[in-house]
């Protein structure tokens, strides 16, 4: 079975955008990523989107940016089977900060619930699974070097191993998320092969380094 | 390609061993005691499962104390060429605690990368490492992971190592949720009330029949299925229709190729909340239809033990398929309902040559189901 790229979809500093259908969207001034849910970047409300933790925000919208790529329809009520993996070097490290300090300032006594669940480095993919409804596999992996490679090979092996239709595979890193749905067939219109992929998110070191090299190798196959 | 059980160890709060587990459980006893590692007091319950002897003041972090017990004189068992995959969801949170409350070390000395770092070099592993953390079904779903790179031929031999320990951290936060039993957890019991936390660590050398066979492996089981599914459902709580596990469930069979009547058992995660308990008896009567199956949880006897519970709960499940007889399920006064007939408070016999499911189920609604045979 061959494994392709069906979408992908990311959030920078600076904006948002997805690779496939070429949206490259700047933020205006005063905008970040806190403002995505009013953009109309999902295709349902997202529900206490504020309330979600830095990470889960920028992992539910590079995913809904990436499954709009990919021209997936979703809905709470229409669950697809479709997994995640996400990784990054730093997993939950900040929430858990955020988590124990408020607990210690609290006088040891006191610690909250919508705080702690964010403590876990596969939070951010459970609030994407319950949004988009995956029901596929779901786990955060992370190889030393915190990159795509190696998640991408557990995601291509649940797609040949027909554990799930589809996988989101994706990473931050200093803030910035990029997520890529891969299937098992290479219908017309996938974005590049999973080797292709492979090859640029080993090699580029950052998310826009990733980027760029994803959109010169759009250009060359000509594929949009 | 099959992929079979060729070392296994675990460290619990019972002590060193398989056996010391395994005894103390068929034994019906509890290693479940009030915590002295920290103060209690604000939080809803004075109850865990700690390992005796490890030093929570110490600079070495808790699961690195187990850990390093657990592998010494394991170097001959592990081959350098592994891939090693590492399960947990707190790895060493104790340095991040310390960090806060007395400026000791960075907080970032408590990411799972550095944990990566010290386990690939405590194991000699070379042949890659990757963290996988997926809740509570963090060292089933790495188990079914290594069994699967096997099974699809990307590498001979996986060593899945899993640990998580008993922190302040981990204990305010379960308390925060009203997760926790006031007394010791009671799984599948009619008046349960939540969960106890527990700690562990384990390893699992996972190989190739075909290897193990030509190095002259002891094999100790196969993992011959799995499957991996989510709720998408809600965040802290399972789904009240148990969906998710019954599709990980059926895809597991799937994937061993068996059918539901050749289970002799279960292995569940069985925590002690009404919810999860009752989510999995759901599931298991969906599946398995009239046709009471022996159930069992070992939480009762050494906590909820969070990313290591599956890795343990393996080794346990390998060694009721060997012995033949399952193990009580420890603290079941009167079973709910739902559960009477499944689960028992003494040991079950099993019929011989069946095999053994073993379901675990995390926050975010993650589900993981492995046949072992």
């Amino acid at each position: 079975m061959t494994v392709s790229v069906r979408g992908i979809g990311w959030v920078t500093k600076t904006g948002y955008g997805s690779v496939r259908t070429g949206l490259d969207q700047p933020f205006a001034e005063g905008e970040g990523i806190h403002s995505l849910a009013k953009r109309g970047i999902f295709s349902h409300p997202f529900k206490n989107f504020g309330r979600l933790d830095g990470v889960s925000r920028l992992t539910v919208s590079a995913v809904a940016l990436a499954l709009q790529d990919a021209g997936i329809e979703y809905s709470p009520a229409d669950k697809q089977d479709i997994g995640i993996i996400g990784t990054s070097r730093e997993g939950s490290l900040k929430s858990d900060s955020d988590y124990f300090r408020d607990f210690v300032e609290n006088g040891r006594t006191l610690s909250r619930a919508n705080l702690f669940i964010y403590t876990l480095p596969s939070s951010a993919l459970g609030e994407a699974a319950i949004h988009f409804g995956l029901t596929g596999p779901l786990l955060y992996a992370a190889g030393v070097t915190g990159t795509l490679g190696e998640p991408l090979d557990i995601a291509a092996g649940i797609v040949v191993a027909r554990e799930a239709g589809r996988m989101l595979v994706g990473r931050i890193a200093a803030e910035e998320v990029m997520y890529a749905v891969i299937e098992g067939t290479q219908e017309e219109g996938a974005l590049c092969t999973l080797d292709e992929a492979r090859l640029i998110m080993e090699s580029a070191e950052d998310i826009s380094g990733i980027l760029r090299q994803l959109y010169i190798l759009k250009v060359k196959k000509g594929t949009a | 390609m099959k992929a079979v059980v060729v070392e296994t160890d675990i460290l619990t709060p019972f002590g060193p061993g398989i056996d010391a587990c395994w005894d103390a459980l068929l034994a019906n006893r509890t290693s479940l005691s009030p915590v002295s590692r920290f103060a209690t007091t604000a939080f809803y319950s004075d109850y865990g499962g700690t390992v005796p002897g490890l030093q929570y003041d110490s600079e070495t972090s808790l699961v690195m104390q187990m850990l390093a017990r657990l592998f010494e004189g394991t170097g001959t068992k592990i081959p350098g060429d592994a891939k090693l995959l590492l399960a947990t969801i707190k790895g060493e949170i104790d340095l991040l605690e310390k960090s806060i409350i007395n400026g000791a070390g960075e907080a970032g000395e408590s990411s799972l990368n550095n944990l990566l770092r010290k386990v690939i070099d405590l194991t000699g592993t070379m042949g890659g490492g990757m963290v996988v953390s997926a809740a509570c079904t963090s060292s089933s779903a790495a188990a079914a992971r290594a069994a699967a790179m096997i099974r699809g031929g990307e590498a001979e031999c996986v060593l899945v190592v899993a640990c998580d320990s008993v922190t302040e951290f981990i204990f305010s936060g379960f308390s925060s949720l009203m997760a926790l039993d006031k007394i010791p957890a009671r799984p599948f019991d009619k008046n349960r009330a939540g969960l106890t936390v527990g700690e562990a660590a384990g390893y699992t050398l996972i190989m190739s029949e075909e290897r193990a066979l030509r190095e002259q492996r002891t094999i100790i089981g196969e993992i011959a299925g799995w499957g991996l599914s989510d709720d998408a459902n809600h965040m802290t709580g399972p789904s009240r229709e148990s969906e998710g596990l019954i599709r990980a469930i059926n895809a597991a069979l799937d994937s061993a190729g068996v059918s539901a009547g050749q289970v002799g058992f279960i292995s569940a995660h069985g925590t002690g909340t009404p919810y999860n308990d009752a989510m999995e008896m759901r599931a298991f009567r969906a599946v398995f239809k009239e046709r009471n199956v022996p159930v069992y949880s070992i939480k009762g006897g050494i906590g909820h033990t969070m990313g290591a519970a599956g890795l343990v709960e393996m080794a346990i499940a390998q060694r009721a398929l060997r012995e033949g007889v399952v193990p009580p399920t420890v603290n079941l006064k009167e079973a709910d309902e739902d559960a009477l007939g499944w689960v028992a408070d003494r040991r079950q016999a099993i019929v011989p040559n069946s095999i053994a499911l073993v379901t675990n189920a995390g926050f975010s609604g993650i589900n993981t189901a492995l046949v072992l045979a």
